[in-house]
């Protein structure tokens, strides 16, 4: 017994020699707080992000957060992410503070511009895009927003055959999904009377959508008639077109994964167990009609991304390849928009961020060894940080 | 072999021979390296601290074996860590061994942090440990028995007599029994999470696995009666 | 007990055989031979080396004439050539010398061509040349005068048969350049032709062997160079049929960029500002690849003929 208690002492001084031996994160508070400006902005704005703040990070209201992205939008990883720090924060980059700044001084009287987001897996195209859209609802855009075409391409959740065009296939439960989506999303303006439907819509012997009817009514009945969700879908892309020509409202169509409807392999089947071509899918007209240019009043920003593809196919990440002859015939002229690697800078800053969140533990040579390991990849970097 | 090596070893007169009986040693034993070569020493802190006391000076000469491949300089090279990877490893897969073990780390870190926000005063902040690494060793060094129950046949009989343990072999069975508590879980639960509760209960002095520890030491301390018969 | 007996009885028998024997041959000294050797040992043969003259090349001169020591092609003989050669792999020390060495004699020598024996040979046979065409001076002007290359082989070796069935093939050679040909017969030609152009000698190779005599073959070659020219420069009416898929390069003046670009304006693309910079930079992004630089470049024109900031 008396053996066991010197051992047990013997154990504890260990413990405190440990515990000394760590690095305490509290010891360094004060040099986070002179960091502060360096790497967070007070400027949670995006309306007034410039080329000042690249590298920074902002902070968006939980509210703005729910509207925008309750279904779908942002990573599950980084989902998990926002959860862990209480808080959801975008680091403000280079390709969103160009797009930005070319919505503010696009000439919207003319043709409608589109942007294509390209980069290599995991440099931040679909954060980007999301610092894009929170833009676009401050500044009062009615936002058309895909989430990931690749969940209709690739993992649908039922299909049909349409009942009004011979050959194409419909998605209705997806559609569905979209419209709520839509409607969460551009709640605040589809209160708006002004936003009235330009011709009827006549879904079947009984039931139509008169030509004045308020556009919510249109989403509305794709909501509940899930039967007429893909056509919904379509009618609402034209009448949005329709309201953005005759100027009564800016609209932003903001796609992710914007290739996977051009890529001929789908998940998609037929009745007889045939590959569907995506352009056989009725969802696909909506939004290929969206990014065409014959209209005004308009941005459309798409991303191009090597994950909405086939792994087979994953060749090169840059946008002529993947949207292939027809959607670079369909997207032509558009504007490439490089998604690049961290910066040292924004390396700097996200390693003080996770630093600043307790998410990492400050370590001497620990950012040298992250950026050689990570390849400075924003995905890479923030797996490589989960275990320290 | 080892006789043969201690053999060696005392009389000075075979040990002028050594080339000859080196080839002998080495053909039978596993080793790649003859027996003169040394360890290397891939930390580069220790290394700077063998440049400045000169100790290098000695070894410059002397053949080295390579460095294994899980022995890195990077900062994050934790030893205690690498050996814990290999204990959960199964069938030689230490990519997903490696990843399973990180993934608790992460996970630890996430239920700390989160007990992190919900604590509501500074000082209750301070006490939790935000390091996954800290609360790991700590885990380990709370989980080392002291005592250990060896089966010894006297007159017939088996007793159970308790014996101290190398510190060597505490730590093992510290980690055995951490793995193991977190092996035994339900199906639906996964191994990182499990493994994470786990460490952070042994961190802090509670869980099945110091309870485990406790009970040994019970046992021992029951069967106090027959430790004479570890030497008589 | 029996058995026994009787194998002694025989061991007895035989020694007694030989006694008798000796007695017969020679009276002198009877010796008891027990083991039945010969008395003398038959003397070997001594193996009587041939007479063979020392080598050759110890008794050559410094100053020989080499050409008749060696006057024509030969394999490689050891007493002939006063060189210290050595050829071959041994595992351990130098490789074997010259004599009795196979891979010596396998390789073929060039030891009847020593510069001065070609020298005179050429002397010999300059009274049966002509001289050189003047105006042919160089490579170049050859090439000039005479753009048609035709090769064909001879081949001369011992067999009964002096003929060779590789001596029909006619290889006929000439510069794409050299043809005179507009951009629609060029590309027809190069369609015709297919492998046989090297574009980057741009080169054109026929090869005919499908005729038994080399004369025909040449007939033939030349009557597919002509019938090449002739097609080429026919426009046959499905020609018109041609699209953008056929063609082999990425032209952007037939191209869909140029539509959507004319009705995004709604003008000719000639009246379009920095219009002609994005053409470039399409039909480099089409032609030359997909690359970060060549996307940059597409993007910078596209900024600027839309006016945005860049």
């Amino acid at each position: 017994m008396l053996k066991m208690r010197s051992t047990d002492l013997i154990i504890r001084r260990v413990f405190s020699s440990l515990t000394s031996l760590r690095l305490q994160p509290f010891s360094t508070q004060p040099a986070i707080q002179e960091r502060l400006e360096t790497f967070r902005t007070t400027e949670n704005s995006p309306l007034n992000h410039t080329e000042d703040h690249i590298g920074q990070f902002y902070r968006i209201p939980p509210e703005t957060k729910k509207q925008l992205f309750l279904y779908g939008g942002l990573a599950k990883s980084y989902e998990i992410q926002t959860k862990t720090f209480t808080e959801t924060c975008f680091m403000v980059r280079k390709p969103a503070v160009d797009i930005i700044y070319c919505m503010k001084t696009i000439d919207y009287s003319k043709p409608a511009i589109r942007f294509v987001m390209y980069g290599k897996k995991g440099n931040g195209k679909t954060l980007s895009l999301a610092h894009i859209l929170h833009y676009a609802l401050e500044s009062k855009f009615l936002i058309v927003h895909v989430p990931w075409v690749g969940n209709w391409m690739r993992r649908c959740k039922e299909s049909s055959n349409s009942e009004v065009k011979e050959g194409f296939i419909d998605l209705n439960i997806d559609a569905a999904a979209w419209l709520i989506h839509f409607k969460n999303q551009n709640a605040h303006l589809l209160g708006d009377p002004e936003l009235k439907v330009a011709e009827d819509h006549v879904w079947n012997k009984r039931e139509t959508t008169p030509k004045d009817a308020p556009l919510t009514e249109l989403v509305e009945f794709g909501i509940n008639r899930i039967k007429y969700a893909s056509r919904c879908v379509v009618a609402l892309a034209e009448e949005i077109k329709k309201l953005s020509k005759a100027g009564k409202c800016k609209t932003f169509v903001a796609v992710d994964g914007f290739n996977a409807l051009f890529y001929p392999q789908t998940n998609i089947l037929t009745e007889k167990k045939q590959v569907v071509h995506p352009s056989k899918v009725t969802l696909t007209e909506a939004f290929l009609n969206l990014t065409k240019f014959d209209w005004n009043n308009g941005v459309a920003v798409v991303i191009v991304d090597e994950i909405a593809i086939g792994e087979k196919d994953q060749i090169s990440h840059l946008p002529r390849y993947l949207l292939g002859k027809e959607g670079f015939e369909h997207m032509d002229p558009f504007v490439p928009i490089l998604v690049s690697e961290y910066t040292p800078k924004e390396l700097k800053s996200c390693m003080d961020y996770y630093r600043e969140r307790k998410w990492v533990q400050p370590l001497p040579g620990q950012d040298e060894e992250l950026t050689f390991l990570s390849a400075s990849n924003p995905y890479r970097l923030m797996l490589l940080c989960n275990p320290l | 072999m080892a006789a043969i090596k201690t053999l060696l070893n005392k009389y000075q007169v075979l040990a002028t021979k050594t080339p000859l009986f080196s080839a002998f040693i080495q053909r039978n034993g596993m080793s790649q390296y003859p027996s003169y070569y040394i360890k290397p020493i891939y930390k580069k802190e220790t290394q700077e601290e063998m440049y400045k006391s000169g100790e290098v000076q000695k070894m410059t000469h002397i053949p080295t074996r390579a460095a294994l491949n899980d022995q890195t300089c990077s900062v994050f090279h934790d030893e205690l860590l690498t050996l814990f990877v290999n204990y959960v490893m199964k069938d030689g897969l230490k990519v997903l061994t490696r990843e399973l073990v990180e993934k608790s780390l992460e996970n630890i870190k996430r239920i700390q942090l989160e007990k992190y926000h919900k604590a509501k005063t500074e000082e209750e902040k301070q006490n939790i440990e935000l390091n996954p690494k800290v609360i790991f060793h700590k885990a380990v060094e709370n989980c080392k028995p002291l005592l250990q129950l060896t089966p010894v046949k006297r007159g017939g009989v088996t007793y159970q007599v308790p014996v101290p343990v190398t510190d060597k072999r505490s730590q093992f069975m510290s980690m055995k029994w951490l793995i193991e508590a977190g092996r035994e879980k339900e199906r639906t639960v996964k191994f990182p999470e499990k493994l994470a509760y786990e460490l952070i209960d042994a961190a802090n002095n509670t869980g099945r696995v110091i309870k485990k520890k406790h009970e040994l030491h019970k046992l021992c301390e029951a069967n106090r009666a027959y430790a004479h018969y570890r030497w008589s | 007990m029996a058995t026994v007996t009787r194998l002694y009885r025989q061991q007895i028998f035989r020694p007694s055989y030989i006694l008798s024997r000796h007695l017969a041959e020679d009276t002198e000294f009877r010796v008891l031979n027990l083991k039945t050797t010969r008395s003398q040992p038959v003397q070997r043969k001594k193996l009587k080396k041939p007479d063979v003259l020392p080598p050759r090349s110890y008794q050559m001169p410094v100053d020989q004439d080499w050409g008749s020591v060696w006057p024509g092609p030969r394999s490689f003989h050891p007493a002939t050539v006063p060189l210290p050669i050595r050829q071959g792999y041994v595992d351990k020390g130098a490789p074997p010398g010259k004599y009795g060495n196979a891979e010596l004699m396998k390789i073929p020598n060039f030891l009847h061509l020593t510069p001065p024996v070609i020298k005179r040979q050429c002397e010999a046979l300059k009274r049966f040349c002509t001289p050189w065409p003047r105006g042919l001076e160089t490579d170049s002007k050859c090439e000039d005068h005479f753009p048609v290359e035709v090769a064909s082989s001879n081949y001369c070796y011992s067999s009964p048969s002096i003929r060779d069935p590789m001596a029909r093939i006619v290889t006929v050679k000439v510069k794409l350049s050299r043809i005179p040909l507009d951009e629609h017969a060029k590309d027809k030609f190069l369609r015709l032709v297919g492998d046989r152009y090297n574009e980057s000698t741009d080169m054109l190779t026929i090869v005919t062997d499908r005729c038994p005599l080399r004369k025909q073959n040449y007939d033939y070659a030349m009557y597919l160079l002509t019938a090449l020219f002739h097609e080429s420069w026919r426009v046959e009416a499905w020609e018109k049929l041609k699209s953008e898929a056929d063609m082999e390069y990425y032209d952007w003046k037939v191209s869909a960029s140029k539509k959507s670009i004319e009705t995004l304006f709604g003008k000719e693309h000639t009246d379009i500002t920095h219009a002609d910079t994005y053409s470039q930079t399409v039909d480099a992004l089409m032609n030359e690849g997909e690359s970060e630089y060549s996307v940059t470049k597409y993007g910078e024109a596209v900024r600027q003929m839309l006016q945005l900031p860049q």
